[in-house]
């Protein structure tokens, strides 16, 4: 069932005319004028829609959180959709804009917002033009502005263009971002529920959240919920890009295999190749293997298999690539994305890139994996925000389920640069499979004789590696 | 405005069952059961945490992620861990992150040795480094200004000194530039930062990164020793440590004391030690001899001085000011009234108000202090110039208007002399709300108008039931940094110590210009001051008092104009760090100054010269030390009757909260 992709291939479904010809803004009448704001939101919350910017929270319960009365409260639309392998928003934005705007009123209705913003990534030039000739059109049609259609709700929408930075999708971020300041992640809590753009209460969701809004009105939120699965309702806009025959933007019902998107909607990987490993939902999901196909594609079923739904993009990586190669695309990204607010997101991703680059280079050992594994799991949950976790999580799983590989390409390219192999004592998990840890090393009083102290063999070139990074 | 008003519960850290104010932070609170968890980028006077650092990780029982003991509030029943493997790893893993990129340069950096991220990595670091790569590198250090030196390799990015620059100075000038591991701080366009608080960003920043050019080699933490006392260069007598290395003040940090400047320093005054310190002090007595002041012994120069002054007797005018303590003030009053039989003495600029002005617009009541500026509904600032006049204060207001929501009005006496536009003024300031403080100037009561200014100023506090009103109220900034407690001491025209009444008036400070200029005074003693240097003076009139002066006696750490061209003897004068004794703040506080650094040359003690002086005119001040001539003038003053040093010590006393005591008990 298509809720969202109904009329995509429709011509000129961007223009008033054609939306509203194919029942467009019927949902805001009847939400308007027929319903109260509280009947809305029950309807949202009826749906247990979550989010579709990556995090999955329930929307009805976002809409919820935020305080009665009659304070300034916002809405933003998250449109800075920047996820490597994410482009669902810009399809929607670019090719039915009136839907978003649409939602984004019916959803102001429900939250009690006066004040409503889309922000959109920069990079995002046509969809941002298609939305503001869209957003005059829908103020011509007293769509959007003072008493819409005498309902008594009132709603201005500014479509605000970002500057070109990953970390202004983050939400507290955009609002910084918006609010004209450096776009850096804020503290939470206060949540945006309580304390969010200006100060307000706001209410952030993605653009695709938003455009289902009026599907959901339209055929009701327990009708929606019958959808998908128990925990993951409706369907879901994927992105699927990489090695596939067929990539691009394809609407399914959450919940059916993984393998039915990949092989059965994107044809699969090219001729004679096989699928090394896949992000099921954008760069920062942990990787998976072709093992894990089978895998339901919803919220949970994903993260069971240790990964995430994230922001729905499918990434395919086959056997021809290198997984250092990608490791290190991962890692740059997300280096050159840090604000560098926060101390382990900063230097960790600084970190992890060098020691990738160290590995590519020749001057690794499989030692080193063990550090960058360790520079993971310490990034991972302490950060300021989750940009940090979004390069730690993807990296730690290529590391834990690509270690042979990684192991290869060390000892591969040290040859290449005539370095000879790395040192035989690899890794303690290498030396345990020889069954060599205890037998053939020295015992611990020699070590400290020569002035190693009590630290494990593997620590060893971590301590000499001290006074090179000093000097 | 309403102030904090705190609860106490009981929360659980690392086994141990601690009470702590409610919903302070958990580095606050943990610190109530003697457990520290390290930070960096938590500084509580910079506002609210940012959390950016996450060196303070803890562990919460029922919350799955380590959380930032910095932004978390405790709450009843709360059980915390700091010690768990969990938060071990976690806070060396920050210290290894924070270390990447950190050169291991302490030997040589001015921070070591006091370098909160040489502590913490002593004390919760793993002690060894992975990290082999390359660091980042840049130029350094850099100019940031002409008193600070930024190295931004040993920066650590904490955001302490963005912060004060973005929220508490306001001066907007700092900024992080580009992103991630390349993220700097710097100014647009690497312009100076040139600001008038710029230097509390040393202070601020927990590595070296920041430094004072003036400090910058100079000496380490082990060399030094601290010593406390009240920067006297204005009337916001900020609370400062004195870094001393052999004899000399190095270094001039804040000694936090919220109810007096919440933390801060001017940079006037943590930057102008060297200059009190320099070759440019006169350290000897001088003499005016064919024209020029040369130097002589001490016992030629108090000779000359007494036989001057003896000479003039009740002809001698005063002058008291500049960083002169109560007891200096006392002293001097003493030796004109007793030794010399003149009651011609001022420490006011503007000429002396009727005795009963004084009284009222000292009532204890009516006195609003420093921290009621931060919480009243609003203020009117009145006559005065905060930035320049009393420079603390203007970071206060800028707190209060921030934080609290304070409305900040200006006005000048003009519109408190028009009967209709202080009707209005009054009418602006109680739609804010009861809690007004009205912050005036000492130069609103100077000229014609002045006792009308000052009426009208009762008048307004009348109106808006200041006195009545808690947490409302009046603060006078002065002329002089302790012109409080010189008035106090009995240095006006009008009154003894304590504005009681003692004999005849005499002439004010325009009166004895103006009793130079006639004749009537033939000898001036200047304590501290000179009316030819600064502009509150009406210096043309005064240069003609002073050609006409047969004998001008005075104490200066410096040869200001008034000095060097009509001085006849110059006694060479105590800059703050060398003098003991004690000072009044604008809002009452008395509190004490204690000798940090030895005299310069052959330079004594005020409270000596005067009273060699008052014993070779024929009186006896009883005098012996420094400590006997506090006694004294806690004995003199009747509403300072009981106080001792050790009462007033670190943080002083003021007199209004200690009166309210008094009366209770």
């Amino acid at each position: 069932m298509k809720l969202l992709f109904k009329d995509i291939d429709e011509p000129g479904l961007c223009t008033l005319e054609v939306y509203e010809r194919r029942g467009g803004y019927d949902s805001l009448r009847k939400a308007l004028g027929e319903m109260s704001p509280e009947e809305v939101l029950h309807e949202l919350e009826a749906s247990a829609l979550r989010g579709r910017g990556g995090a999955g929270f329930q929307m009805g319960k976002k809409v919820s959180f935020l305080p009665k009365g009659s304070m300034d409260k916002y809405l933003v639309c998250n449109a800075d959709e920047s996820e490597p392998g994410t482009f669902k928003d810009r399809e929607l934005m670019q090719k039915t804009p009136h839907m978003l705007i649409e939602g984004i009123v019916i959803a102001s209705y429900a939250a009690g917002t006066t004040r409503s913003f889309i922000y959109i990534r920069g990079e995002y030039a046509l969809p941002a033009d298609v939305l503001d000739a869209a957003l005059a059109e829908a103020r011509e049609a007293g769509y959007i502005g003072e008493d819409i259609l005498g309902s008594g709700h009132s709603l201005s929408l500014v479509v605000h263009r970002g500057a070109g930075a990953y970390i202004c999708g983050e939400e507290t971020g955009l609002l910084d971002s918006l609010e004209g300041k450096r776009g850096n992640p804020r503290l939470k809590p206060p949540f945006p529920a309580n304390q969010g753009l200006y100060q307000g209460p706001t209410l952030i969701n993605n653009v695709e959240t938003l455009s289902t809004v009026p599907a959901i009105v339209r055929i009701g939120g327990a009708e929606y919920a019958k959808l998908g699965v128990e925990t993951s309702t409706g369907t879901k806009l994927v992105s699927i890009s990489g090695n596939v025959r067929r990539p691009g933007n394809y609407e399914i019902e959450l919940g059916i295999p993984s393998r039915e998107i990949i092989y059965g909607l994107a044809g699969g990987p090219p001729e004679g190749r096989e699928i090394k490993c896949w992000f099921p939902g954008g760069s920062s999901a942990p990787v998976l293997t072709p093992e894990d196909l089978d895998v339901p594609y919803d919220f949970d079923s994903l993260g069971k298999a240790g990964s995430m739904l994230g922001s729905g993009a499918i990434i395919v990586v086959d056997d021809s690539t290198p997984i250092v190669d990608l490791a290190m695309k991962v890692a740059k990204f997300y280096r050159h994305e840090s604000c560098g607010k926060c101390t382990p997101c900063r230097e960790g991703t600084n970190w992890t890139v060098k020691m990738l680059e160290r590995i590519d280079s020749g001057e690794a050992t499989p030692m080193d994996l063990d550090i960058m594994a360790s520079v993971q799991e310490h990034i991972i949950g302490n950060c300021l925000c989750v940009l940090g976790d979004a390069m730690a999580m993807p990296i730690g799983s290529m590391i834990a389920k690509f270690r042979p590989e990684f192991e290869a390409h060390i000892e591969a390219a040290r040859g290449r640069n005539g370095l000879g192999a790395s040192t035989p004592i690899a890794s303690d998990a290498a030396l345990a499979a020889q069954g060599a840890l205890e037998s053939e090393l020295p015992p611990r009083g020699e070590l400290a004789a020569h002035g190693a102290g009590d630290q494990a063999p593997g620590e060893h070139r971590g301590a000499a590696g001290t006074h090179r990074g000093g000097a | 405005m309403p102030r904090p008003e705190q609860r106490t519960i009981t929360f659980t850290i690392d086994g141990l069952e601690v009470q702590a104010p409610e919903n302070s932070m958990l580095v606050d609170a943990a610190k109530h059961g003697d457990v520290e968890i390290p930070v960096f980028c938590y500084e509580p006077k910079l506002g609210n945490p940012v959390g950016a650092c996450r060196m303070c990780l803890v562990e919460i029982e029922g919350i799955p992620k380590l959380q930032t003991g910095c932004s978390t509030p405790v709450k009843d029943g709360m059980v915390v861990h700091t010690q768990s493997d969990r938060v071990k790893i976690a806070q060396q893993s920050i210290v290894e992150f924070l270390l990447i990129n950190h050169p291991l340069d302490c030997p040589v950096c001015d921070k070591g040795g006091e370098c909160p991220l040489q502590d913490i990595t002593f004390g919760w670091g793993s002690g060894v480094s992975r990290f082999i790569e390359p660091k980042r590198h840049f130029v350094k250090p850099l100019e940031l200004s002409p008193t600070i030196a930024i190295d931004r390799e040993r920066c650590i990015l904490c955001y302490r000194c963005v912060r004060f620059s973005q929220e508490i100075a306001e001066d907007y000038q700092l900024v992080l530039l580009e992103r991630g591991a390349h993220s700097y701080v710097a100014t647009f366009d690497g312009h100076p930062y040139e600001a008038p608080f710029s230097g509390n960003i040393v202070e601020l920043c927990p590595v070296g990164a920041l430094t004072s050019r003036a400090y910058r080699f100079r000496a380490r933490p082990w060399d030094v020793e601290d010593a406390g006392s009240v920067c006297t260069l204005c009337p916001s007598q900020c609370n400062v440590s004195l870094t001393v290395r052999d004899e000399r003040v190095m270094r001039v940090l804040a000694r936090d004391n919220p109810e007096v400047d919440d933390g801060w320093l001017c940079d006037r005054g943590r930057f102008a030690y060297p200059r009190l310190g320099g070759q440019e002090r006169v350290t000897e007595p001088l003499i005016r001899d064919g024209g020029e002041l040369r130097p002589v012994s001490w016992e030629r120069a108090l000779e000359e001085a007494a036989t001057g002054l003896g000479r003039a007797g009740k002809s001698t005018g005063a002058l008291a000011g500049g960083q002169a303590t109560g007891e200096e003030g006392l002293l001097l009053a003493r030796l004109m009234r007793e030794g010399l039989g003149s009651p011609h003495l001022d420490s006011r600029v503007a000429g002396a108000l009727p005795l009963e002005l004084h009284r009222a617009l000292g009532d204890p009541s009516l006195q609003a202090k420093v921290s009621d500026l931060e919480f009243a509904h609003a203020v009117l600032v009145l006559d005065t110039e905060p930035i320049e006049d009393a420079p603390i204060l203007d970071l206060r207001l800028r707190k209060g208007v921030r934080r609290h929501g304070m409305k900040l009005l200006r006005a000048s006496s003009h519109q408190l002399l028009g009967e209709e536009s202080a009707r209005e003024l009054a009418r602006e300031l109680t739609a804010a709300g009861e809690e007004i403080v009205v912050l005036w100037g000492e130069r609103l009561t100077a000229g014609p108008d002045g006792e009308r200014a000052a009426r009208a100023l009762l008048d307004l506090a009348a109106t808006l039931s200041l006195a009545e009103t808690k947490g409302a109220g009046l603060l006078e900034i002065p002329a002089h940094a302790n012109g409080r407690g010189l008035r106090e001491a009995g240095v006006l025209p009008n009154s003894g110590p304590g504005f009681e009444v003692v004999g005849e008036d005499g002439l004010d400070a325009p009166g004895i210009a103006a009793g130079l200029i006639d004749g009537e005074l033939s000898a001036l003693y200047l304590l501290g001051v000179d009316p030819l240097a600064g502009s509150d003076w009406d210096s043309a009139r005064w240069e003609r008092a002073l050609e006409r002066a047969s004998t001008v006696v005075a104490h200066a750490a410096f040869l200001t104009e008034g000095v060097r061209t009509h001085a006849t003897v110059v006694f060479p004068a105590q800059a703050y760090p060398e003098k003991e004794g004690t000072v009044v703040h604008p809002d009452g506080r008395i509190q004490r100054l204690r000798q940090a650094v030895a005299h310069p040359g052959a330079t004594r003690a005020e409270w000596w010269i005067l009273a060699d002086l008052a014993r070779r005119v024929g009186i006896d001040l009883e005098v012996l030390n420094g400590a006997v001539a506090s006694r004294l003038l806690f004995e003199a003053v009747p509403f300072y009757a009981g106080l001792t040093l050790e009462e007033i010590g670190g943080k002083g006393v003021r007199l209004e909260d200690r009166r309210a005591t008094v009366a209770h008990s």
